[in-house]
């Protein structure tokens, strides 16, 4: 494992401050954080103010044997290289990446019967597609989201169609197979 | 012009001023449209074939239908066909019209496009290159010249049918049938 000064520091920055996360970083440096749903918010403007104020998608997973529904935030910052611990410029020897340009991934579960979370648009704005996009297909309630109107789809589904219980081949049998061809001797 | 063609020219002049003035109306579906850019302009250049894209639906009497239909587009497909002017032609381009290609488990994409407006040709591929566009127009005028071309008669003669289809996917339509009494009949 390595210590790479800055999520070194994130990380018992983090540790000290929130009692109900857990915070793990991989052998490249990557930060990762699972928070409760309680504490993605805090998380969120945490980090924000320290540095990583770029959102870059929002995404989900359907972890059906653990009948759980994982939430991933991905969070990028803008710092450049002069305001790295490596102010000359030089490229970064292998195995010490410079913290700030990496990508931090806070991870929160819901369960998946009625999978529900704050929103994380007064945070960052830019979550208001993605966030309509996973209710659209995953069926993930965001508190206080101002539109969860359908984005993609064009009709109803019984069970969202990116979770992992539902049957393509037999949906795509019941409603287009079944459409009959045209009968042209009629 | 072609001395060998003076005679089709006098024996149907109408038929074959639909053969070499082919509007092709733009509509954008999937990822097959990428190949229409360089088809119309100079590297293929389809005027030479009389095929010329229309800016309105109203204008024009070829759809190339270009890529995968979802649900949604299938909605714009239907709108888009019913107000072109008779005599119109409709060609399936890549092989998701055709029966679904790569989305044929799709929970969102339509798999035979002919059950919802009728198609007068195919062209098979994924992607197919424009010289096929070339190819599946050549193949369009000889459907012309022996009446073969007959998708707008279809759709007036089966429009029930057609409806029906369209409905069962679609749901309750917001525009109404376009051909009356054929419905009832």
């Amino acid at each position: 494992m390595n210590d790479s000064p800055m999520n070194g520091q994130l990380k018992k920055k983090l540790d000290s401050v929130f009692r109900d996360i857990e915070t793990d970083v991989s052998d490249d440096g990557r930060l990762t954080i699972h928070a409760t749903k309680e504490s993605v918010l805090t998380v969120l403007s945490l980090l924000k103010d320290e540095g990583w104020s770029f959102l870059q998608l929002v995404s989900c997973v359907d972890w059906i044997k653990q009948d759980e529904i994982e939430i991933v935030y991905v969070l990028s910052s803008y710092v450049g290289v002069e305001d790295g611990p490596d102010a000359k410029g030089e490229p970064y020897a292998k195995g010490e990446p410079d913290a700030k340009r990496e990508s931090i991934l806070l991870k929160t579960r819901l369960p998946r019967s009625e999978p529900s979370v704050l929103t994380a648009i007064h945070v960052f704005a830019n979550a208001e597609p993605y966030e309509r996009e996973i209710h659209e297909l995953f069926g993930v309630h965001f508190e206080g989201h101002p539109r969860l109107t359908p984005l993609f789809l064009d009709r109803e589904y019984k069970i969202p169609p990116f979770r992992k219980d539902f049957d393509t081949e037999q949906y795509v049998k019941d409603v287009f197979d079944s459409v009959p061809p045209i009968d042209e001797e009629s | 012009m072609d001395r060998n063609q003076l005679t089709k020219w006098f024996k149907a002049p109408t038929k074959m001023a639909h053969k070499y003035s082919l509007h092709a109306v733009y509509f954008c579906t999937g990822c097959g449209v990428i190949e229409i850019p360089p088809t119309i302009t100079a590297r293929w250049d389809a005027e030479r074939f009389g095929v010329i894209p229309a800016a309105t639906p109203r204008h024009a009497n070829l759809f190339l239908i270009t890529g995968y239909v979802s649900v949604k587009t299938l909605r714009a497909v239907i709108r888009t066909y019913e107000q072109m002017p008779e005599p119109k032609f409709t060609v399936g381009f890549g092989s998701c019209p055709i029966n679904g290609g790569m989305y044929w488990d799709s929970y969102n994409t339509i798999n035979q496009l002919d059950k919802y407006i009728p198609i007068d040709g195919w062209i098979a591929g994924c992607m197919p290159r424009p010289e096929a566009i070339f190819v599946a127009v050549t193949h369009l005028w000889t459907l012309i010249d022996k009446d073969m071309a007959d998708g707008y008669k279809r759709y007036r003669k089966h429009y029930a049918q057609y409806r029906a289809n369209q409905e069962q996917v679609l749901g309750e339509l917001e525009w109404p049938p376009l051909f009356q009494s054929e419905r009832e009949g």
